[in-house]
């Protein structure tokens, strides 16, 4: 222990010796950890900020939506086949789902008064809202009844209400979509961002029913989208099994042949997105270990210079009874110091620039502790890594000739 | 002192260098043994095979061929580490050059050779400050080698080689970089080592006068020894040095 902090002591007093050149190689190490745990702690607050977002897309969600199917190389045009029946059909015989909403949607001017606003117009069922994780803030859900009548009644967003209406109170007002009124029944709790970016308060809700019979005229029964939610978190997988079994059998879609409808769940969304930040982490990671590992060829250059420059010094040592691992140890020790001491300013710089960006970009971005162990673990490393060649060198100098040198 | 076991045992020793193509026979087959107790000169003109037999003495070289036994130890045959501790627990060096580590205090000088024997600090400091007073150095202990004068550092150099107590001290041309007073200061003390601690000196030398210090001179040449003679009546430096002519203390500085 006393012999380590010695050496440790010896090379502090050598570093310090020549105090430009170790404060550049200190720098090569630096940089290269700060930029490793900023890349870091970024891609986790990124990956973090995503999973957040796909979770708010409600829990259990399954997307179900129409894909175009091929048949003997011709890929069939007719890809919008999903219909309210098969929702019904799938709360009705799968088990594991607890609930199917409709949907379609489409882009659409909306007027109040002399206001205009171009958002995203929904035809939607009533259970779209638990589905999704929606509710009403202010007013009132449209009534069954409303949804049998296709009564022209819309639910705005928070952003609509505040384009169309301002300050105003937007319930029991009219808004005008295409041709006809409608009667703005509720206002929805604002819900933010969606994981692809797009505004969840920009959008106007309205009975699917009215949506197929005034904005976009469809067959009775036509939707774009079902969105079903599973039982529980845990049934989803089985969930998904029997909606693919169900809708296969009422599309009539033998085993073989390729589905006309495809299946995402909120899970997926969430790995792929997961793999997606995990790849750019690991990739700008790799990059900023670049950085390091030129540090460390840093460290390696000035040890050499170091050892060289010492040989006399290296002869008397030997002369006197240090042994070669004497020798070796005091330089390996002092290219360890070198890169711990570029190790800890980097760290130090790292934290101070993830607390900076954190507050920049309003995300909680934390030190992640891994990327500090694993940071300091590295930059000793390197020290023992790129310091093992030098110091080597310098433990196999035949004294003799070292005690020669001037 | 003729009954002293021996301390250095040379049973045909060769040395030889190969340099492209061209064999350097350096030493060839020396035979020589130094007792306890012994101050010995080695004198030769350059290429005479002194600094070879210094090296392989201080064990910082091997033999190509032949034994040598240091204090019982056949040392020849050992690995770099081993030798690397006979050296530092058996041997003292000095050098012509003084071999100060530069930007480095006196007393750590000092302290250097017990680091490498892994003595607590105390201790070493306690020893080095022996050893430094000792060679008559009591003060300009934190000094570096550059702050101190050519006799000075060869005093910190002595007291560097003394202060792992080692029964051999060797000195290689200790005096060549000093003046005529200063070199019978450091012989002066050497001879007191000898006479008063019993420490075996070898000192090699190119100089007659100072070869006459010892009580054995050695003669080299051509890699072998040439005179083996023992000296009855060594110069004592102490009186040489009360016989100079006086000096300011300039004189001291190399």
């Amino acid at each position: 222990m006393t012999a380590i902090l010695a050496a440790i002591r010896l090379a502090m007093r050598a570093i310090v010796r020549s105090k430009l050149r170790s404060t550049l190689t200190v720098l090569g190490i630096l940089i290269g950890v700060a930029a490793v745990v900023i890349v870091v702690a970024l891609g986790t607050g990124v990956q973090q900020q995503v999973v957040g977002q796909i979770s708010n897309l409600g829990a259990n969600v399954i997307f179900i939506f129409p894909q175009s199917t091929q048949t003997s190389g011709v890929r069939s045009s007719d890809v919008n086949r999903l219909t309210e029946a098969d929702g019904r059909a799938l709360v009705a015989e799968a088990t594991s789902i607890a609930n199917v909403a409709p949907f379609s949607s489409t882009g659409a001017q909306v007027i109040a008064g002399d206001r205009n606003a171009v958002t995203q117009v929904m035809g939607v069922s009533r259970t779209y809202f638990p589905v999704r994780g929606f509710s009403v803030g202010k007013g009132e859900m449209f009534t069954e009844s409303e949804e049998l009548l296709k009564a022209k009644v819309v639910i705005i967003g928070e952003t609509v209400r505040e384009k169309l209406f301002g300050p105003g109170d937007p319930i029991g007002q009219y808004v005008r979509i295409g041709r006809y009124p409608y009667r703005v029944v509720g206002l929805l709790t604002p819900k933010g961002q969606s994981p692809f970016g797009e505004d969840q308060d920009d959008r106007v809700l309205m009975p699917i029913g009215s949506f197929r019979a005034r904005v976009v005229p469809s067959p009775p029964g036509r939707v774009q989208q079902l969105i079903a939610s599973a039982t529980d978190e845990r049934t989803v997988d089985r969930a998904v099994a029997q909606i693919e079994a169900i809708l296969r059998q009422r599309h009539g879609i033998a085993p073989d042949q390729d589905p006309d409808f495809g299946i995402r769940t909120q899970a997926e969304f969430r790995k792929s997105s997961e793999e997606i930040v995990g790849t750019l982490t690991v990739l700008l990671s790799s990059i900023a270990a670049v950085s390091l590992l030129v540090g460390g060829i840093g460290v390696m250059n000035i040890m050499l210079v170091s050892v060289t420059e010492r040989t006399r010094e290296i002869g008397i040592r030997m002369a006197i009874g240090a042994s070669a691992a004497d020798i070796m140890t005091q330089f390996l020790v002092e290219a360890i110091v070198l890169s711990v001491i570029g190790g800890v300013f980097g760290l130090g710089i790292g934290a101070g620039v993830i607390k900076a960006l954190g507050g920049a970009l309003g995300w909680s971005l934390q030190l992640p502790i891994p990327a500090v162990v694993a940071a300091m673990g590295t930059s000793a490393v390197i020290g023992i890594v790129f310091g093992f060649f030098p110091a080597r060198r310098a433990a196999l100098m035949d004294p003799i000739v070292a005690l020669r040198q001037e | 002192m003729k009954d002293a076991p021996p301390i250095i045992e040379f049973v045909e020793i060769h040395k030889d260098y190969v340099t492209e193509a061209v064999v350097v026979r350096a030493l060839r087959g020396v035979n020589l043994t130094i007792r306890k107790g012994e101050f010995v000169a080695i004198i030769g003109q350059s290429g005479s095979g002194k600094s070879t037999m210094m090296n392989i003495i201080g064990c910082l070289d091997r033999p190509t061929r032949g034994q040598y036994i240091l204090d019982g130890i056949d040392v020849g045959a050992r690995s770099n580490d081993a030798r690397a501790i006979v050296r530092n627990h058996l041997i003292g060096f000095v050098f012509q050059g003084f071999n100060l580590l530069p930007r480095t205090t006196a007393l750590e000088n000092v302290e250097l050779p017990l680091v490498y024997r892994g003595v607590a600090a105390a201790e070493r400091r306690k020893r080095a400050l022996a050893s430094l007073s000792a060679v008559g150095l009591g003060a300009r202990l934190h000094h570096t080698p550059n702050q101190l004068s050519g006799g000075q550092q060869q005093r910190v150099a002595i007291a560097r080689a003394l202060v792992t107590q080692p029964p051999l001290l060797l000195a290689d041309e200790p005096t060549g970089n000093l003046d005529t007073r200063t070199s019978y200061e450091v012989l002066d003390l050497l001879q007191r080592l000898n006479r008063e601690q019993g420490i075996t000196i070898v000192l090699v030398t190119h100089e007659r006068d100072i070869a006459d210090c010892a009580g054995r001179v050695v003669e080299m040449r051509d890699g072998s020894v040439r005179r083996d003679i023992v000296n009855e009546r060594p110069t004592d430096a102490g009186r040489a040095l009360a016989e100079l002519p006086v000096q300011d203390e300039h004189g001291a500085t190399s």
